[in-house]
Order: structure tokens, then sequence, then C-alpha cells
């Protein structure tokens, strides 16, 4: 014991320290252990089954060994924030505050593309196991993405780098903190005497104040060096716009609550991959809720399909390129309406495009004109990220002519350098090494070589830098090129601070000590400045004017943020927008085959590329290809029709010049003439779930970075696409792709509208509980009395269809709250997916201008519930609570229960998923470290299932468990709301409720008893506990 | 089959010098030769191989788990239910033979009875299997016994699974209990005619002391009636239960109520069907041409047209029954059967099951011992086809649009299916060597010699421990 802990206590110098200088312990259990006999330290070396001593200091068994013990004992320091020390002490007294075997939440935050998002972290003995959205931080409110639930599961990553690497020749030597920190010093000392010449430093954009300040010391202590930003999925459309709008980059914010009518240009508001997408989701839906208030009314043109089009009231499939001329018609539209000051200059001339004069689009833009002239001040017009400038600044113009700033929109100033192009700054820097003139690099975070568009060789060219340290996660494509590899700190074990988009500054706090060692940003280049290199200290030293005393320090620590520190909003003069110049393609209405439009989107699973080696992501279905573990190229029914491929096609892309092989997946909705590819596949050096060259484990999907192009980066013309017609791709999705056979088509046509019931808001008023009466409900005789009375709690959710907009977080937090085992694509693609929770998508309409609808799906725990009648062992009960119950050490695995669950929400565990995929569970004895760290994400509060059983959702059993004992105690009732289901808790749009059906003032009960309300599949007697509340729509009769 | 060179002695003229020495003779020459005809072997080295698949296949999927079949979600039963369902129907035809047929005094049964009963036991033992492995967790299908344990664990007699145990281990015993009856006079001949000291003890003790007295012939008579009194509504049962399985779940075109008559009337087809593609082979290698005559293979035809039509009849009011119910789920089932994503399924059933069948309307085709083979082994293939049918199509294809998908079978699906067959022959063939593959001491009764077209199954003829004793009736 005592050993371990001078291990571990020292730092790194000190764990190479030989064992004689071990001092003789204070406490010990034994004679031999104080008098440190050469016989006791004989047999403490042989208590581990490598002795310690035979590895070498710093070799990752080592390492890693240490430091999980390190983070399982750090925690003393961690509880409440309130160490003195950075020392780390065994647990021999219990620190105030930590009672073994009870979560603890803590606040963090995690930084996406220069946002913050507020988290909530469960910490479970040390290790954090879940994430959630703190309720106090603008950005969150309480929602978590997919991508910050699964986070968590990238901290015990074993494909994380573990150890300092250099490179040696073609291959990648293990080197140490020590050596690296060595030759970085004399690197400093250099440049510190040529002022920085040939120095750079590349860094992901980062909101960071405490990095922000170190740029600027460095920039004062290395005058002629550069600090180049580069984000692949930077916002610049937006900065530039507005800067193009108002003089100066702008960030756009809206209070959609506000809005009465709301059109989109092809922005994903309410998406994790946009700037303060849960928030817009939050304020939108506020105005969803029929019974509360006036509907807004939504539109959307845009090119393919997103959340917020799958909750429009209308709208409209075009090509991306085709929304400037659409921005330019709506302002020329309604310029003449509202007459423009003259400084905010004329109106754009109307648009020579041909597809305008379409009558289905004059209709459509008419409306939406006459819509938006008629709630001038209660309307939002909004655009898409990867639009370009022109269009944003429209937009703006829109808004301000409109009236809508300072009520639906507002505005604050962004930094200067944000509208300059993120992809144009790495091609400089790119040129700049390949031209020599760069001899030393710092690249912080990111993964440049991979994600650099195709016409800037970012890896060929970081080759040439005499010194180059990359301080990442992973020991990826941009580590390779790179001559020092430095491990990164998950932001899960580190110190700092980042600022929300309106300007919240967010603290970001450790729930665990490094697991791997790692360093984060600031404590990098603080440490290559000379200072001290602690990221605790720099934070507070940074905000020492807010948090100089313990007690304010304290508090934003608990709290997550810092109040009061977002943004000044501005009022913008608007400036004369010069007419915009439409090319060819912009104005046409179609597009031949070597002219089709590639739309490269953030993939919402993977992002861009970072979370690749994340099992959770990788396995989450698309939210509208139901694709998971690959990605696509996406066509719309007409496109695909023409270009005679179908779904599975393996098709050769091409685009300047390049070409890459992706499968066809058709999504009826997609633009025609668009082509969607999202990024962030085909990643050669993700890991064993991203694949790794050298390794068995392939590439998962292509890569569509070796398509883009700097000039047009996002949205390019161009792309031609031929089948070679071979054997099609086993595709693994978990619903049957669209262009199913005929009777499969017609049939759902059939039952759709009783599955997913829904009205125009006239309709409501007119017959409110239309919903119910929709399907004729026969006699319902029970043929078994009903086991349980439902005398104390009898929980129920619903959930709210007219809200959701599948962006499928609940399916993470579902699988990181029940240790859901991820399967593999090859599983998934023979239907064995284990995610409880699914998100059924349905196309209705037309399939040139249909619709979308989601419908979240977990088990419906039924009162009269088919599967446990037919189950011989008794292995799924009905609890005196209503839930039905999974007893898994009594199932056998008959599967008769899911064959007569009509909702087919149970998933049966075909292999021991958790041992040959996972490669390890709780219960399966490892000596392998990786291993047993990878079984560090499990909840100690769910059973990990094993082959052979069944499960499903248990409606978060565990949190019910939780709320009722600590109520129980306290003799006093449970509060509606004090138990939120893992998907309730993540949903940005708040589609889902649980609680107590026999609390009558409890929401959940009030929202059963709404008219709109319905059981799905209620007819066949099965009385389901969820109830979906039917989807009200708020049509413009123009348009109807 | 066999070359000039390849002389099989069970083809020559039985010896004896009256009709029952003839008879005893013909059947207990087979277990008597020292060496069985070829055929016998090249089957037997088949069937082997087969079983070793079987178990092989099986081993493997209890070590790596189920998911090893392509079982998958929604189509939690596959394969290994409709092996199940399939050699659950191929048992019904033998205690239907021995019992319904025994008592409405069919007596051309007596020739074919026995290896029926056999075939239906060893059919029992291929569908017993796989209830146990194809469970997920192989090593605890104990837990559906009512066994009293401290675990406080008891069955839930709601489940149709549940009275499916109690209805095939009920039926599996009866039979085995009709079989081993029915052959103890037969032990006894053959115990009497053994040469070697090992045969006599074995047979004896499996013949338990019987010596063929008025006395014994008497109780074994009456003991063989009310066996087949308890049989006769276990061939009804069984079936029924199994169907009971799907027919009580409310899964479209699993729920309904024309499922027992129905699965009745498909197991006693497939049944027959199976019994002819065994009798023909058997006839031909083994030389019992004179027991099993073509009257009788022309009559179970006449058994296979009977029920062929039920069966026919049953797919056509299925499909009367999804349109006059309205009800959108169970139409949809139906039209997607026959003309979705399983239309081959579907179609190859329909042609095994309803079309091939009625040539048997033709005397020529069923008099004729190998079209009769080749429509038989053709039913085989569209009952097994029928169950595939009703389980994948119905399950692949459910309520929720969003949770449809498609069965693909894996290679181990295919091992264990065929590895079944192998067990099946393995024991057939084993059967036919060393047991009594005729009834021998009921054919006699009513062969011409025995003096009974109809009447009593046996009046004392005790020439069963004394084969070739002159009992001269001519």
């Amino acid at each position: 014991m005592n050993k371990k802990l001078r291990v571990v206590t020292s730092d790194h110098e000190a764990a190479a320290a030989p064992a004689a200088d071990v001092a003789k312990p204070t406490y010990w259990r034994s004679l031999a252990e104080l008098e440190q006999s050469p016989e006791f330290r004989a047999t403490v070396e042989q208590e581990f089954q490598e002795p310690l001593e035979q590895l070498p200091p710093d070799s990752p068994a080592r390492r890693r060994f240490m430091q999980l013990m390190g983070a399982s004992f750090s925690m003393a320091g961690l509880a409440g924030c309130r160490w003195r020390e950075d020392k780390i002490v065994p647990m021999t007294r219990r620190p105030e505050g930590v009672i073994p075997g009870t979560t603890t939440r803590y606040a963090t935050a995690m930084e996406l593309n220069g946002v913050a998002v507020g988290l909530h972290a469960t910490s479970y003995d040390g290790r954090p196991i879940k994430v959630d959205g703190n309720p106090l931080h603008p950005d969150s409110l309480g929602a978590a993405s997919a991508y910050q639930q699964a986070s968590v599961l990238d901290v015990y990553d074993p494909d994380r780098s573990d150890a300092v690497t250099q490179k040696s020749g073609d291959k990648r030597e293990v080197a140490t903190f020590e050596a690296f920190d060595k030759a970085a010093k004399e690197e400093i000392k250099k440049l510190r005497a040529s002022r920085g010449e040939g120095l750079r430093v590349l860094s992901e954009r980062s909101s960071s104040p405490t990095l922000a300040a170190l740029k600027d010391r460095w920039l004062a202590a290395f005058p002629l060096s550069k600090w180049v930003v580069f984000e692949p999925l930077a916002h610049n459309g937006r900065a530039a716009g507005t800067a193009l709008a108002f003089g100066k980059p702008h960030r756009v914010h809206y209070a959609l609550q506000e809005a009465n009518v709301i059109l989109s240009l092809d922005g994903d508001f309410m998406g994790s991959t946009f700037p303060f997408g849960t928030g817009n989701a939050r304020a939108f839906i506020k105005r969803r809720t029929p019974e509360q208030g006036e509907m807004n009314r939504l539109y959307v043109i845009e090119s393919t399909f997103s959340g917020a089009g799958a909750l429009a009231d209308h709208r409209l499939a075009l090509r991306a390129e085709q929304m400037k001329a659409v921005a330019a018609l709506l302002d020329a539209e309604i310029s003449a309406k509202a007459t423009p000051l003259p400084e905010q200059g004329p109106a754009q001339p109307k648009p020579a495009a041909e597809f305008l004069n379409d009558a289905k689009i004059a209709k459509f833009l008419a409306a939406v004109v006459k819509d938006l002239l008629a709630n001038v001040g209660k309307s939002a017009v909004i655009a898409g990220p990867h639009q370009p400038a022109e269009v944003h600044a429209l937009v703006e113009r829109l808004n301000v002519l409109l009236g809508n700033v300072g009520r639906t929109v507002f505005y604050t100033e962004d930094a200067p350098d944000a509208a300059a192009s993120d992809v144009e700054a790495l091609k400089a820097l790119t040129e700049e090494l390949a031209a020599g003139r760069v001899q030393t690099l710092f690249v912080l975070g990111g993964n440049p070589a991979y994600d650099a568009v195709s016409d800037v060789p970012f890896a060929a060219a970081l080759e040439k830098a005499q010194f180059s340290a990359r301080l990442g996660l992973y020991e990826d494509e941009t580590s390779q090129a790179a001559t020092w590899h430095v491990p990164a700190a998950h932001y899960l074990e580190s110190w700092g601070d980042a600022r929300a988009y309106d300007g919240t500054i967010s603290l970001v706090q450790p729930l665990i000590a490094p697991i791997f060692g790692g360093r984060t940003a600031i404590e990098f280049i603080a440490r290559l400045l000379g200072e001290e290199p602690k990221g605790l200290e720099l934070v507070r030293a940074q905000h020492k004017d807010r948090l100089g005393d313990d007690r304010r320090f304290r508090k934003a620590v608990h709290d997550g943020i810092l109040e009061g520190t977002a943004f000044e909003r501005v009022s913008p003069k608007l400036q004369a927008i010069p007419p915009v110049k439409l090319s060819d393609r912009e104005a046409a209405a179609t597009v031949a085959n070597d002219q089709l439009e590639a739309c490269f989107v953030a993939c919402p699973k993977v992002y861009d590329g970072r979370f690749g080696n994340n099992g959770w992501l990788q396995e989450l279905p698309e939210p509208f290809t139901k694709l998971s573990w690959d990605n696509a190229a996406i066509f719309s029914v007409a496109t695909a029709k023409a270009l005679n491929v179908v779904d599975g096609d393996v098709l050769t892309i091409a685009l300047n010049g390049r070409t890459i092989d992706l499968p066809c997946v058709i999504v009826p909705g997609q633009a025609d003439g668009s082509v969607k590819l999202a990024i962030g596949y085909g990643r050669t050096h993700a890991g064993r779930v991203g694949g790794k060259v050298g390794t068995d484990v392939a590439s998962v999907g292509a890569n569509v970075n070796t398509l883009r192009s700097s000039a047009a980066p996002f949205v390019s013309g161009g792309l031609s696409v031929s089948s070679n017609h071979g054997p099609g791709k086993q595709l693994a999705m978990v619903q049957e792709v669209y262009s199913t056979d005929q009777i499969g088509k017609d049939g759902m046509a059939e039952r759709l509208p009783e599955l997913i019931r829904e009205a125009p808001i006239e309709k409501l008023r007119e017959e409110p509980d239309f919903a119910k009466h929709l399907v004729h409900q026969p006699h319902k005789l029970n043929l078994w009395v009903d086991p349980v009375s439902y005398e104390g709690h009898k929980w129920g959710m619903t959930i709210d269809l007219n809200k959701c907009t599948g962006c499928s977080a609940c399916i993470t937090a579902c699988q990181a709250e029940n240790n859901i085992p991820v399967v593999g694509q090859e599983q998934v693609a023979r239907g064995r997916e284990m995610l409880w929770l699914r998100v059924d998508r349905y196309f209705s309409g037309d399939p040139n201008e249909p619709e979308v609808r989601f419908q979240p799906l977990p088990c419906q725990q039924c009162e009269n519930a088919p599967c446990e009648q037919v189950c011989p062992v008794g292995a799924t009960m009905h609890s005196h609570e209503g839930l039905n119950d999974m007893v898994y050490n009594r199932c056998i695995g008959t599967r008769y229960c899911s064959n007569n669950c009509p909702y087919k929400v149970r998933h049966f565990n075909y292999l021991n998923y958790n041992v040959d995929v996972i490669g390890v569970t709780p219960y399966t004895p490892t000596d392998d470290p990786k291993m047993k760290l990878k079984s560090m994400v499990y909840n100690p509060e769910v059973t990990v299932r094993s082959r052979g059983v069944m499960e499903k959702c248990t409606f978060c059993v565990q949190r019910i468990q939780n709320a009722k004992i600590p109520a129980k105690n306290a003799r006093r009732a449970l509060e509606d709301g004090e138990i939120k289901t893992a998907c309730q808790e993540t949903c940005p749009t708040d589609a889902i409720v649980f609680g107590d059906l026999n609390d009558h003032k409890s929401r959940v009960a009030a929202e059963e008893r709404l008219g709109r309300s319905y059981q799905l599949l209620g007819e066949l007697n099965n009385r389901p506990r969820v109830h979906y509340l039917a989807r009200i729509t708020n049509p413009n009769k123009e348009l109807a | 089959m066999a070359a000039a060179s390849d002389f099989n002695p069970f083809q020559a003229p039985p010896k004896g010098d009256n009709t029952f020495a003839r008879i005893t003779d013909n059947v207990s020459r087979i277990m008597e030769a020292p060496k069985p005809p070829r055929a016998w072997y090249i089957a037997f080295g088949i069937a082997l191989s087969m079983l070793t698949i079987f178990f092989g296949s099986l081993g493997w999927v209890v070590w790596n788990g189920i998911g090893s079949w392509g079982t998958t979600m929604p189509a939690a039963w596959a394969f290994p239910i409709v092996n199940f369902v399939f050699w659950i129907g191929i048992g019904h035809a033998g205690t239907l033979i021995s019992a319904i047929l025994f008592l409405l005094r069919q007596n051309w049964r007596t020739a074919i009875n026995r290896f029926a009963e056999a075939m239906t036991i060893f059919a029992v033992m291929c569908a017993g299997v796989f209830p146990g492995v194809h469970i997920g967790r192989p090593w605890l299908p104990y837990y559906m016994m009512p066994i009293p344990n401290q675990m406080d664990m008891w069955p839930q007699f709601r489940s149709p699974l549940e009275w499916d145990i109690f209805a095939v281990s009920t039926y599996a015993t009866v039979s085995i209990l009709f079989w081993y009856m029915g052959m103890i006079p037969d032990f006894a001949t053959f115990r009497d005619r053994s040469t070697s000291t090992a045969k006599r003890v074995a047979y004896g003790i499996v013949a338990m002391g019987w010596r063929g007295s008025s006395r014994q012939w008497h109780r074994y008579e009456r003991a063989y009636l009310i066996l087949a009194a308890i049989a006769t509504p276990l061939v009804l049962s069984v079936h029924s239960v199994v169907s009971f399985d799907f027919a009580t779940a409310q899964l479209p075109g699993w729920h309904t109520t024309i499922f027992p008559p129905y699965f009745v009337a498909g197991a006693i087809f497939g049944g027959f069907a199976m019994v002819v593609t065994l009798a023909v082979p058997a006839r031909q290698f083994f030389g019992l041409k004179r027991i099993i005559t073509i009257r009788h293979l022309e009559l179970m035809n006449k058994v296979m047209i009977a029920t062929g039509l039920m069966v026919g009849y049953s797919y056509g009011m299925e499909f009367f029954i999804a349109w006059y119910s309205g009800n959108q789920y169970e139409g949809f089932t139906f039209v997607n059967r026959a003309f979705g994503p399983y239309a081959w399924a579907y179609w190859t059933m329909i042609s095994c099951n309803v079309i091939f069948p009625q040539l048997f309307w033709f005397k020529s085709i069923r008099t004729n011992p190998w079209t009769t083979l080749v429509i038989g082994m053709l039913i085989n293939v569209g009952m097994w086809f029928e169950r595939f049918v009703i389980i994948c199509t119905s399950l692949t294809r459910d309520f929720l649009p969003a949770s449809w998908g498609y069965f693909i079978p894996t290679k181990v699906d295919f091992m264990t299916l065929g590895g079944s067959f192998g067990l099946f022959f393995t024991l057939f063939l084993l059967f036919c060597r060393y047991l009594p593959m005729v009834a021998m001491s009921e054919v006699k009764a009513f062969s011409p010699a025995g003096g009974h077209a109809r009447g009593h199954l046996h009046h004392g003829h005790d020439d069963a421990h004394a084969p070739d004793a002159a009992h001269a009736h001519h």
C-alpha cells in the first residue's frame, strides 16, 4: 500500500526514483513492513503479477496501473472541490461529503467548435459514469446532446494516447514527459532568442479566456510567431455574413419563444451541430404546445432533412446553393414593403433564377413573405452555418427590416478574426510549412491532418517542420506526422474555462485525475512559457477579480458558470449589401449528374471525426437514414431514380478530379440534385472502434475530406456519381431502407395515420380528443385478473410527438445510463442492436415532398403486458408500481416475450456482447489494465447483462429507487419531477415526461388527460403506460 | 441398386414352408444376417456424418451463444423453432397409424405401424433437442420444469411454452410405451431365433419373459387397446398445443383460431409423407415388398390427398378470414406472405403441399413407389416451409413498420437443420438393423393365413417362440 502511494504521490521524476529511497512508513501493518526488510520488499513486489520494478518507469503498463489507482484515490481531493494540496492520499479517513457507493454530481463544461455547453457529470466512487446537461447553463438548460452524453466513454477509451511518443525515422517511439519537456525547453530557448521566428501554434477553436490570455502572453514573448486557429466546422459563414451586413462579425442569438413565424434557410437551428442549438430548441418548443398559448409557425427551406425540417409546418427542399437566390428574393419582396432607410441600402434586385418561377416554389415563398410581413417584430429568419456570407448578410438584413432585432433576434460582437475562413488559415499555414518558413509548430488538439481538405496537404507539410509537437487525446493522423506527440487530458480530467455561445463563462472541473497523465492546452502552453503549469491555478489566476475569494470560487465551481459574464448585446447598424451574383448553378432549377451539389455536413454521430473511436456514437443510428456504423451518399428519390441507383449500391463519387466509394442511401426529402456526405468517417488512426491501419480494424465509412476543396469546403457543385453495379453493401441500418417493396410501402402508408396521429390546430380545437377516436377500440375483455391494483405509485410516461426532432440524444443517454452494450456493425446489420430506446422514423406523403415523423419508442410498460403472459419461467413480471420488471437471472432466453411484444422493444443478448465486443464486464476478471479501464464506465446501479437473456427499458428503475429511498427516509412524499428518466433528462425539446399517474397534480398525469394523448396500438388491449401526444401542426391556410 | 456381383441376401425369397414362417423369416433375417446390405452402410455413413455435424453445430452454439444462428430481432424464433415444429409434426403419423387406425380397425396398418411408430419416436427426439438448445441459456431449460427448489422458481403456467413441455413429454412417453409394448412378442421371436448368446440375452431382456401363452396374449391385447385409447387424443392434442404457441400470441399471422385443426391435419399429412419416404427404400433394400405392398403405399397416398386438401383449405381459409375480419394488420400479413419478401417461401410451400399432392389423384402415380417417394419428399419440404412461412413472415413484419426486418440464416442454421436429419436417420437405420421393422405378430394375424380379415388382433398364435414349428394351416 505504502509503496503504491509513494509512487503515485510523487511526480513523474519521483516515479523513477529507486525503491531504496522509500522512506519508512508512518503507518505499518507488520513489523516486516516497518523494517522494510528485503524479504518484505520482495513480497510486496510479488503482490502484482508484473513486478513494478521490472517495468521501465514510464512504460505504458506501469503508468496505466498507477494512474488508475491514482484515479480512484484522487476523489479525496475532488469531493466538494475544497482541497488545499494536489496530493493524492488513501481513503483511510473518509473525506467530508464522500459516501462510498453513492453518486455525486459535479458541474463542468465541454467545448465543441469554440462553444461550451455546461454539464453535470455524475461521479461514482471517484469516476465519472454519466454526463447530463447543467440546468443553470444557458446553452444546455439541463439537456445534453449525444456528443456530450457519449463523451464520458472516451475517458475510458483504451486507445487514448497513454504516453509521449517521439518520431524516430519511420517509427514512433515511446518517450517520457521529461524528455519532451527537456527538448521543448531547448527549443523555446532558441525561439526566445529569435523572437519566435518560424514559430507557429495551430489551435482548434477555443473560447477559453485563460487560453486567450496565454495566447497574448505567447505572442508577446514571441512577437514574430503566429497563432493559427483551425476548426474543421467553423461557422465562418455567419461571422462573415454579419460582417458584410454590419461591418463587424457578430454572433446571432434568438429568442424563439417570442417569434410567431420562423423561417430557416438550411439551418438546423435546434441541432447539436448548431451553436446554441439546445437553447433554441427549448425556446422553440415553448410555442409548440397547443394547450399553452398560440402556436408558432415554422417554415424550413433546406437541402437535407434536419430536426427543424422534421418539425416544420411547411418545408421546401432546395439545394443549398439555391438559398442565395431565395434570400435575395425574400429581401426584394420584403424591402419593397418594409422600406429600408437610405443607409441600409437598396433592396436586392429580383434574382434571375428560373427555379423561383416554379409555381410551387413561388407560392411557398409568397406565403412566407406574407406571413413574415404580418408578424413584424415577431418573426425570426435563420440561416444555416454553412451558407455563404451573402445569405447570412441578407438574412440578418431581413431580421432588421422585419423589426425582429431586440425582440426575437439579438446580436453580440464576435471575435474580429471569426470571419476569416479557417480552411484558408490552415491552407496558408500549410503553404508556409511546405515552403520551409516554419521550423517549429505546436498543434493544440484538433486533428488537422485528417480534417484538412484535399488541396491542403497538411500532413505532408507537417513533416517538414524541424520541431513539431502535437497535444492530442489520441495518437491520431496528425500525431503520426509530428516529431513529438504529447497526450492531452480529457475535459473530464481537466481544469479549465470556456464560454457559452452567449459568452457566459463556464468552469471546467475534473472528475478524475488524468488517467494517462495528459495535459490540457493551457497547461501545455503555460509550461512552454515557463509559467506555473497547473490548470487550476491558471484558471483561478485568470478570473481572480471574479473568483478571488474561496467562497465565490466554490460557488462558481458548484454552479459551473460565472453569472453575468455573457457578452453584451449590441444593436449594430445595417449597411448596404451589394447585389448578390448568382452563378449558373445557383440559379439553375435542376442539375445534371456531373453538376450535382455535394453538401459536406457534420455527422450527428462522430461530428468531424473526433468521436470516431466512440462505440456509442458509432452505433447510434443517424436520425434520418437510421444508418449506424457508416456514412453514405444521401440522395433524394428522384435523383436516385434519375441516376439509376438503389439503396446499398456502392457508388463511385467524383469531385474535383478525386473519387471515393460510398454506399447509396435514399432519403425522401433530400433536395433533388443535392448529395449529402457526412464528414468524420474513414479514419485511419482512430483506434479499435473507428479503424486503425496496420491492424485488422477497418476504417468505419469513407473519408469525404478527400473530395473537399478549400475553395468550397462545405457546399460544392460539380459532383458526379457512377454506380459500379456490383453487389450492394449490407448496410447496418436499424430500420428498413426507405425503398422497400411496394407491399411494405402500402402497408406502412395504411397504418401510419394510426401510429402517428396528427392534425392541424384547427381540427384540435374542433375535436379536442380526435386522437383517441381515430382507431376503433373493440371490446376489451381481460383473460386474467389484473395482478396489481397500483395503490402506491403508478409510473407513466408521455411523449409529445409535437416536440421530437429525432436528435437521438435520448438513445445515447439511455445507453450510458443502462450499460447497454455496443454490438458492432455486423450485429447491427443482422438486426441485433441492443438500444433500449429507439426513435422510429417514418416518411409520409408524396416521396418527392415528404414529411418525416419521429416516434421515440421505449418499453411501453403495458399493464396487460403480452410479454408477461408468455414467459414460461416468470422472468418478466409486473411490479406493484406497474413496471414490467425483467428478472435477468431467471431469464432462460426463450424470446417468446419479444415475439409477443407488438412494439418489439425487447432486445436479446444473442452473444456475450460485453465480453465479445467490449472485451470485459465488471464480473470477468482480467489482468489487462486497459480492459479493466473499459469497465469503469459501467453504471454500478444497473446489472450488466450476460448472454442469453432478454433486456429492455426499465423506466430507469434505478433512478426511481434512488429518489424513493431518500424520500422515504425523510418521511416525505415524492415530488413530481424528482425522478427523471435518462432520456427525459437529456431531451433538448422536453418531449418526454415521466411521473406518477396516481398523482393527479403531476405533469405526466395532466398530459395523459389531454385530449390529444393516445396509446400506441391501444386497441390490442395491452394498456400501455406510455401515452403519445398527437402531433399538432399550425399550417398556413394559403399553402394547404 | 445393387450390381450383379453385389448379392443382396434380402432380395431372396424368405424361407419357410408356410406363410407365418415366411413372414417371420422375412423380417427376422434382417437382424440375423451377418451384414446388412451395402446401401445400409452407405446410408449409415452419411447419417452418422450428419449426426456429427449436428452435435458439432449444437456444441458451437452452446459455446458461443445462439447468435451463431441467424435468429435475430424481430425474428426471435427462426430455424430452431421451425425445425422443432416440423419434427413434432412428422411424429404424428406413427401414433395415428398405431392408435387411431387400430381403433378404427384399419388392418392394413399392420404392415407399416412398427416403423411409423419408430419414426414418430425418433422425430420426437429430434424435436425434443430444439426447445432445450434454442434458448439463450441452454444450460437452464430445467427452469421450465415444476421442480421444487430453493430459488423460489416456479413455472408460469399461463405460457403456452409451458403447456408444450407437458404435451410433448406426455406424447413422447406414451409413444415409447406403445412402441415398446408392441415389440415385445417380436423381441421374443428374435430371442428364440438368436444364434449367439449375446443376442439371446439382449433380446431376452427386452422381451421381458414373453412366452406367448394365451394369458399373455390376452393381457397384451388389453394393454394394447388401452394404450391406443390413451394415445388417440394425444395425436390431436400435441400439435394443437404446439399450435397454441402461435395461436395465443397476438402477432398477426399467428393469432388465428384455425391453428389447432390446421396444425393437426398438416402434421398427419407430413407424417405420412415421411412414412412413405422411409417405407419405399426400406421395402426395396430389405426385401419387404411382400409385406409392405403397393396397396399400403396407395392407401397412405390417399390419406395424404385427404389431409393435403385439408391443409390447402386451411391456407385458403386463413386468407379469407384475414380479409373478412377487416383487420388491417391481419390482412397485410397475408398479402405480405404471398407477395412480400418471403413470397418465394410461400409459393414453395403451396406448390409442395397443395399442387404436387394432387398428382395422387392419378392411380398410376399413387401406385408407383418411386413417384410416391418423390412426392413424399416434396411434401416434407413443403411442410418445413409451412412452419418457416408461419414463423418468419409473421415475425419479420408485425405491427410497427419501424421494427420490421428480414431473417437471413447462417451456415450454422443449415448445419443444425441438416444435422437433425442425421440424428433421425442414424436412429432409424439402427432400428432397421436391430429391431423388428415390421410387427410380425400383427401382420400374421391379418395375413390370409391368419384367417381374420377383421376382428381381434390375435387368437393365441403362439408361433412367436416357435417360429418354424409346424403350425400348418393349410
